[in-house]
């Protein structure tokens, strides 16, 4: 095979004869021989590629030369669309390859007609929005042939209709329901498993890995080749598959079922209906023991108040009475009868999630304005992980632009368990030297410390102004994006976009047509975005992206890196923190003609000694303490152009 | 107390013309930054004193340019933590007490006795090389014996 993957990128090869503007790099083909060997093998390979290495093709050559069952799982949606609306095709084309190809997303990307039937029928609530969406969902059932609901370009991302005309694991009547056999995501799925590349996405994955949507865990077993692309989020999500979760939302919903089915199909049986209000409102009172704000905590300490403990086990007594009331009224119902298999499951994880005598888990609670949700998150995935991967003689795959932290891997393949795994460091191409110049102004306020804001402004204006806008400004709280997001329109002449008040993906739409605008935003800013040329050139950040320390996964992990005695801040923080200033660096190059400024307004990059892990992992930009010098750097590159 | 005159070679004319254009940074700044680093490793905790604010932010930069795999943290005065990073620039005199003094001035500061370490350049341009001569005189008479060291 090795070979065949050098005649396909060689000058001449099929790549370059069917791929307009493809040009073989020397990494590109290092990477896909790793890949190629690692499939023949079979072993575990772990690889970063730095930014236009051309990862992609690196990786989609040997798997489809192999003529093995291959899964391909990347980040999000989106990335799977690209990759097999954009990518795949062009590679199957130049390979002439003959393999079967599916595209398949979760559950709740696809259309359920029975839902559809259910709710057009009869409309949930009176909204003018919903029930316009509803019949445009209506016409296009019809229509579609894969019910992704990725088709409905003409429906807004975050519309109301959708959580109706879709199903949940909680909810989907799986063989009972009454067109099962036209089921949109049964027709996805067994597409998937019979085809010879699947692609998926990371969440997807670790849920059938986890066997958190029965009836799917049957894709895996058949697969030869993993290959994980935006590999480094596959800790945090494996962590969150691996544990377990319960919610009032949940548990209201349940209620609210039953109660539609005591209205409906069981109306001589007032009891199950009263049972279950009496739960629903128990569920309120224990809502109430919590803080009115949206927040995050320790499971295990609020718990220590007796108020809290004698709330829930008034939950948990209603939930046994409506248990044994439901138990009495099974095969009446479908609608009860599947309520109550979920009771029986929350009842279940409830029993998990009050156990505080369990060790290796991290309990949490966290909050939104109406409900409370409880989660387990288990301190290490190392161990499952690691069995997972040695069952079975597979190929396993991750790659990433961002996964070494100060040139090695042990960082992420101790997370993963990947002890074994063969490693590979690839360079960017792109000569940051340079295209990019990194700036930590001078004489900056402690992180920490009152007057941080107006210091913010005053080092944004003139970045702005010298580069005409076309700038991110990364926060790392809240808080401090709302304090700028107010003052700054009123200091510039360039459109101020702010995170929040529209979706990301229109929020990006804008920030391009605009190319003179100022884009503040938060965590999910830094990943995932892709806007080439001069129109993103120079990005500001607050502070050092450590997480806080308050974040439950950041805890889970820094106990668990205690009891082996360890240090948490070198072991999790700092390695954390390095990926993702990583990734925000890869936000600003992202071509070898793009220039810009990052400018990273945390004077411990310079301060500590911990500064030093995250210069020798990030790509070797031209460095400065001088603001004047970032925008001469600016001023340049306009008359560059 | 104990001083150290490092002693500069002179650069031939052509490596000098290429280093002036490149920046106006003096030979000594960059000896002085291979010190830092060394001394940081060592776990000293050093001030370096220059003879202007522009002097300062001239060395910060280059120490912040200096090779990441032999990083150096450090703070201008004005900046920084509360008791400062491991070296401290600075033209005023030091808030806290630091073993290490590293004077990039070309007279003696008032607070060098604060010091159990003190070093020192002797430049290869002329009129810096007269003013180094002075101060080792001066630490002389200060009742010191300065050695010195020959840095290539």
């Amino acid at each position: 095979m090795r070979k065949q993957v050098a005649n396909a990128f060689a000058p001449g090869g099929a790549l370059a004869a069917h791929i307009a503007g493809f040009n073989a790099r020397e990494a590109q083909l290092e990477m896909a021989q790793a890949v190629a060997g690692a499939i023949e093998t079979p072993a575990a390979l772990v690889v970063e590629a730095g930014t236009g290495t051309g990862k992609t093709y690196a990786y989609l050559v040997p798997a489809l030369l192999s003529g093995k069952k291959v899964v391909l799982s990347t980040g999000t949606k989106n990335l799977q669309e690209q990759l097999y609306f954009r990518d795949l095709p062009k590679v199957v084309k130049a390979l002439a390859s003959p393999l079967q190809l599916a595209l398949l997303k979760g559950r709740s990307n696809y259309l359920c007609l029975f839902r559809l039937e259910q709710h057009y029928n009869h409309v949930p609530m009176q909204d003018d929005q919903l029930i316009q969406d509803l019949s445009l969902i209506k016409k296009w059932s019809a229509e579609t042939q894969s019910g992704d609901i990725g088709e409905l370009s003409y429906i807004s991302e975050d519309s109301k209709a959708l959580p109706y005309v879709t199903s949940t694991t909680d909810n989907c009547l799986g063989k009972d329901c009454p067109v099962y056999e036209d089921c949109h995501l049964l027709k996805a799925r067994k597409k998937a498993q019979a085809a010879d590349l699947v692609v998926v996405n990371h969440h997807l994955f670790f849920a059938d890995l986890a066997l958190k949507d029965t009836g799917f865990g049957e894709l895996l077993p058949q697969m030869d080749v993993i290959i994980f692309d935006e590999a480094h989020q596959l800790p945090d999500i494996a962590s969150d598959y691996f544990g377990e979760n319960v919610s009032s939302r949940l548990l209201l919903d349940l209620c609210r079922d039953i109660d539609v089915a005591c209205k409906t199909e069981l109306r001589d049986h007032p009891q199950l209906a009263k049972t279950a209000d009496k739960v629903a409102q128990l569920i309120k009172d224990w809502r109430l023991q919590f803080g009115n704000d949206a927040t995050k905590g320790n499971w295990r300490e609020a718990y220590q108040k007796p108020e809290m403990q004698t709330a829930l086990n008034r939950v948990s007594e209603a939930i046994d009475m409506l248990y044994l009331v439901m138990k009495s009224s099974l095969g009446r119902s479908d609608l009860i009868d599947n309520a109550f298999e979920r009771l029986a499951l929350c009842k279940a994880r409830l029993l998990k999630l009050t156990d505080m005598q369990q060790n290796g888990v991290s309990l949490w609670y966290e909050t939104t304005r109406l409900h409370v949700s409880l989660h387990l998150t288990p301190l290490s995935i190392a161990d499952k992980f690691r069995d997972i991967v040695a069952a079975d003689n597979r190929s396993w795959v991750f790659t990433s632009a961002t996964l070494s932290v100060n040139n090695g891997f042990s960082h992420y393949t101790a997370q993963m368990g990947l002890n074994n795994a063969k490693t590979l460091l690839l360079e960017s191409p792109f000569n940051y030297t340079e295209q990019a110049l990194l700036c930590v102004p001078r004489y900056m306020s402690e992180p920490h410390e009152q007057g941080m804001a107006r210091q913010l402004l005053q080092i944004a204006v003139r970045l702005i102004e010298a580069n005409n806008g076309r700038c991110f400004f990364l926060f790392t709280s809240h808080r401090m994006l709302q304090m700028v997001a107010k003052q700054l329109p009123d200091l510039i002449r360039q459109p101020v976009l702010v995170q929040g008040s529209t979706g990301k993906r229109l929020l990006l739409d804008q920030f391009v047509k605009l190319d003179n605008a100022v884009l503040l935003g938060t965590g999910s800013f830094w990943e995932g975005v892709d806007v080439r040329g001069d129109t993103l050139s120079c990005v500001i950040i607050d502070k050092l992206p450590f997480a806080s320390p308050d974040e439950p996964l950041l805890q889970a992990r820094s106990e668990d890196c205690t009891m082996r005695g360890l240090d948490p801040f070198a072991q999790v923080q700092l390695p954390q923190a390095v990926i993702t200033l990583k990734q925000g660096v890869g936000r600003l190059i992202r071509d070898v003609t793009d220039r810009g400024v990052m400018v990273i307004c945390d004077n411990r990059l310079v301060t500590k000694p911990y500064g030093e892990v995250f210069l020798t992992s990030l790509p070797p930009m031209r460095r400065t303490r001088s603001l004047d010098e970032a925008v001469n750097f600016l001023q340049q590159m306009k008359q560059d152009h | 107390m104990q001083v150290s005159f490092y002693l500069l070679s002179d650069t031939p004319a052509e490596d000098q013309a290429r280093q002036n254009e490149l920046s106006t940074t003096p030979a000594h700044f960059t000896l002085a930054c291979q010190l830092c680093a060394d001394l940081y490793r060592a776990k000293q905790r050093v001030f370096v004193y220059t003879a202007s604010q522009q002097q300062a932010e001239a060395f910060d930069e280059l120490l912040w340019q200096f090779d990441a795999e032999r990083f150096v943290p450090h703070n201008l005065s004005g900046e920084g933590p509360k008791y400062g990073a491991p070296v401290e620039i600075s033209w005023q005199a030091p808030r806290q007490n630091r073993q290490v003094l590293i004077n990039l001035a070309t007279e003696i500061p008032a607070f060098a006795n604060r010091f159990s370490q003190i070093i020192e350049f002797v430049p290869a341009a002329e009129q810096l090389k007269a003013q180094a001569r002075e101060r080792f005189k001066q630490y002389r008479q200060l009742g010191v014996n300065p050695q010195t060291v020959n840095a290539n």
